[in-house]
């Protein structure tokens, strides 16, 4: 009895279901970031929306606005940094979203409120506000509807650009599309898991995938549905723990990678010691 | 005129602008090594590694920094050996460990509180760093600077070329570990002052930044220092003035002088760069 009692809250409920749809999004998108070898980018826009959130919450625009606009700032500075520097593209991107960051936060010593914040950084699923919900639900149904409507060529762009190139794809446009969406991704997630954490959710879904299947179709799939799982998995431990839900979610994602790396059938680490014997 | 000289009426505020100086310098001497080898995601990976180990020392009762040195050093080890056992690439392998730690620092802060809190771990704490955290600092730099100073060829080679440090027979594989340990040994420093999510900056942008200014590795690593100390001590002391963030402070410097770099450097500037194109199309 006792161990259906989340589920009697309503906030509980919602947290679940928010997480879930957040964990699916992430995941899908978390396919083309791990064959593209994207994992710093993620990490870098999603530290990179800070000022823009904390600007556009001085100027009372919606949080979101900010928070797309600084992100796809920090991806284009990195790209025309690199591209005029002889600096490598790694360190071009730890300072620029370094800096971005630090700005943020020493913009942010100029605004009163602090819960605002924590909730940025952290998240706060539990307590996730209706209008926050509707922002969230409307960022995930839009990437998700761009990436499948986008599946071949972003696919094609991640695995090989070059060939993307050579059968006449617009690569740099798709190059765009791939950013915009994930800078919409994070921003969709911002509410749920915090800045800290969505990197999480953008890399490990997608590895756990890779480790268990060869056909990137499957893959959409098993991402999809681990991350859905550990989402709602993550949210139901912490109501027993008391503890950071984000840290929950992404915990049981990592979990599940922990599970395919060892016993996945074909590239687990089981599998890969019996061919050997 | 008096006004500008009030920090230095607190100690606590001259404590907070040498330590800033010193770790500073310590991790603009790294970041030489860490932008030649490319390592700007291992950085940030292991500063945020090193979070679980804190909260774990904290109940322990151990100093924070063997902790976190033992928890950055596990990640790197995981990261090897995930790695090294899957077809992921090394990018995904390092996102998905260094989360995990993350992840597990911040749960293990939020059920067992302790005096290091989420405020601190983020934004850094300089302002009220202890003594004894202060001698933890000391023994670091000192620790690093001492192998920094020894080694720094070795390194330079390895980081450099390390097919061609290999073939004239050195141990490649010690001088990765002895890199990956000085990150996390500098990384727990530098915590302390600007935050997990900063110390990427403190060990990549002055690194960067002396790489735009100089073709030469000695030079490359006096102005790295330079610039390092420097942000160190104008953003705390900048700090006072603004009332808070020290870590974004110095990070905020420290970017200002790497754009400054970036337009202005003699040879490979943005207007140097120009200037050339334009010579070679007139030519």
């Amino acid at each position: 009895m006792n161990l259906l009692a989340p589920f009697q809250y309503s906030f509980m409920n919602e947290a679940m279901l928010v997480g879930a749809l957040v964990g699916a999004v992430c995941a899908v998108l978390s396919c083309y970031l791990v064959l593209k070898g994207w994992s710093l980018m993620g990490d870098a826009i999603s530290h990179a929306v800070l000022p823009g959130v904390v600007g556009a919450y001085m100027l009372g625009l919606p949080l979101a606005i900010g928070a797309f606009v600084s992100g796809l700032f920090c991806a284009t500075a990195t790209g025309w940094i690199k591209s005029n520097t002889r600096i490598k593209e790694d360190t071009v991107m730890g300072i620029v979203f370094t800096g971005l960051f630090a700005l943020g936060l020493v913009m942010f010593t100029k605004v009163e409120t602090d819960a605002h914040l924590n909730h940025i950084l952290f998240g706060n699923i539990l307590g996730i506000e209706r209008g926050d919900m509707i922002q969230t639900l409307v960022a995930s149904v839009l990437t998700l509807a761009v990436i499948l409507f986008m599946r071949k060529d972003l696919l094609l762009f991640c695995f090989d650009p070059a060939h993307a190139r050579a059968i006449g794809l617009n690569t740099n446009l798709l190059y765009y599309i791939l950013l915009a969406v994930l800078a919409t991704t994070i921003v969709a997630s911002l509410q749920a898991v915090g800045i800290i954490l969505v990197v999480a959710m953008l890399i490990t879904p997608g590895c756990t995938a890779r480790l268990l299947t060869d056909r990137f179709d499957h893959m959409l799939l098993i991402a999809a549905s681990s991350s859905v799982l550990a989402s709602c998995l993550g949210v139901y431990a912490s109501y027993f723990m008391n503890g950071a839900t984000g840290a929950c979610i992404v915990l049981a994602q990592a979990a599940m990678f922990a599970l395919a790396f060892v016993f996945g059938p074909k590239h687990g680490l089981i599998a890969a010691r019996k061919r050997l014997a | 005129m008096t006004d500008l000289l009030t920090p230095f009426h607190y100690e606590y505020m001259v404590k907070a602008i040498l330590v800033s100086g010193l770790i500073g310098g310590v991790c603009a001497f790294l970041s030489c090594f860490i932008t030649l080898k490319g390592w700007s995601l291992m950085g940030d990976a292991l500063s945020h590694a090193i979070v679980p180990g804190v909260s774990l020392a904290w109940m322990l009762g151990l100093p924070f920094s063997v902790g976190a040195f033992v928890a950055g050093i596990l990640a790197a080890l995981g990261m090897g050996w995930v790695k090294h056992n899957s077809r992921l690439r090394e990018d995904a392998v390092i996102g998905v460990v260094f989360t995990s730690f993350f992840a597990l620092g911040l749960l293990l802060l939020s059920l067992y509180p302790s005096n290091l809190n989420l405020r601190t771990i983020i934004f850094g704490n300089i302002l009220a760093i202890s003594d004894p955290d202060i001698l933890q600092v000391l023994i670091i730099s000192a620790g690093a600077i001492l192998i920094l100073g020894l080694k720094w060829r070795d390194l330079l080679l390895y980081c450099f070329d390390e097919g061609h440090a290999r073939s004239i027979g050195l141990n490649t594989r010690f001088l990765h570990f002895l890199l990956l340990a000085l990150l996390s040994a500098t990384a727990v420093a530098a915590l302390q002052t600007v935050g997990a999510c900063l110390v990427v900056a403190m060990l990549v942008t002055p690194g960067a930044t002396a790489y735009l200014l100089t073709d030469r590795f000695g030079r490359m690593l006096g102005i790295a220092t330079l610039t390092g100390v420097l942000c160190g001590v104008v953003g705390a002391y900048a700090s006072y003035f603004l009332n808070g963030s020290t870590g974004g402070c110095i990070v905020v410097l420290q970017t200002v002088i790497f754009l400054v770099a970036l337009a202005f450097a003699p040879k490979h500037g943005l207007l140097a760069a120009r200037a050339q194109r334009r010579a070679a199309a007139s030519a």
